[in-house]
């Protein structure tokens, strides 16, 4: 898809500045493929990364279109370098994700094991966390983990990890109840394989 | 036009922006408890463009009935549809703003389920 015309941008920024309910739409689709083109070029940017970071720089311009200069480059440029901004900071966070699922199992060694466990219980754990780390859980859930083994497991840390803080409060306990419903239940199913079962 | 794969995440994502009609489909959904395709009927359009209405700038303001004039003619929407969302959120979003009335929420609440419940056919 090719990249718009410069007289086709500075209509769609007029009519973002007059108000016009319906060309955010009309922005979405001039722009989003485009740019997301555009950015999975840079190395390191995932095919997901790229959208979602392309979303963030269309929300942000209609949050506040004034604050685009169309003197200073085009609309294009101008969601791209947003967009790229945004990219970089995924980037950075998945590496930092990377590093924390690694530390995850050591965040339980850390923890004193209570006087009335036994080494067999001990060891069941170990294999536990073993299975958590393959699991190939994402990083909300591995957060989620973190703050039950933590013993932090209030309904507005949840949420605030799982990305649900914009819900109202009734909407956002049911979401964070649902969630750690189906971790408890994921966990029940690790617990329950066979820990001879590669496959 | 078909539907590109990325337009429904974008749909989801303006559920968060305030300024975006999607949030106020989010908030609507929450209140009345609709899922999309429920909401689809009752703005009698279907899931696709329900998502590209999610992507609409926010009526507000003086402008309130122009603007969703537009949107209504482009999407094809009764705007008698459009605005029972619209004021049906406003009306939440200026009770819960009244941080102190909590009590009156969750009475609107559970007078917009109640409503909902009588608006379903009897069997």
């Amino acid at each position: 898809m090719n990249s718009p015309s410069r007289e086709k941008e500075w209509d769609l920024h007029e009519r973002m500045l007059s108000k016009d309910s319906t060309v955010s739409v009309d922005i979405v689709l001039t722009f989003m493929e485009p740019l997301v083109q555009a950015l999975e070029r840079n190395p390191g940017c995932s095919h997901e990364h790229a959208y979602d970071s392309v979303i963030d720089a269309l929300f942000i311009y209609f949050r506040h279109p004034d604050r685009y200069d169309e003197r200073r480059a085009s609309l294009g440029t101008y969601l791209a370098q947003i967009a790229r901004r945004k990219a970089q900071d995924r980037h950075r966070s998945a590496v930092a994700s990377a590093r924390r699922n690694k530390e995850f199992g050591s965040i339980v060694e850390l923890l004193p094991a209570p006087p009335n466990m036994s080494v067999e219980t001990q060891v069941e754990v170990k294999l536990l966390v073993e299975k958590i780390e393959r699991a190939g859980l994402s990083e909300r859930d591995l957060a989620c983990l973190r703050l039950i083994v933590m013993e932090s497991r209030s309904t507005n840390m949840m949420a605030e990890v799982l990305g649900l803080t914009h819900l109202p409060q009734a909407e956002m306990r049911r979401a964070v109840k649902r969630h750690y419903d189906r971790l408890m239940k994921m966990l029940k199913r690790l617990c329950e394989e066979d820990p001879d079962d590669e496959s | 036009m078909t539907s590109p794969e990325w337009l429904k995440r974008v749909a989801e994502r303006s559920r968060s922006q305030p300024g975006m009609l999607g949030h106020v489909f989010g908030m609507y959904q929450s209140l009345e408890d609709r899922s999309n395709e429920q909401l689809a009927v009752d703005l009698a359009c279907s899931p696709e463009t329900l998502n590209l209405l999610a992507l609409c700038i926010r009526p507000e303001g003086e402008a309130f009935l122009d603007q969703v004039k537009d949107i209504c003619r482009r999407f094809e929407v009764k705007p008698s549809a459009l605005v029972t969302v619209l004021r049906r959120v406003e009306v939440m979003e200026a009770l819960e703003e009244d941080s102190s009335n909590e009590s009156g929420m969750r009475t609107l609440q559970i007078a917009a389920r109640d409503r909902s419940r009588n608006r379903e056919p009897k069997p």
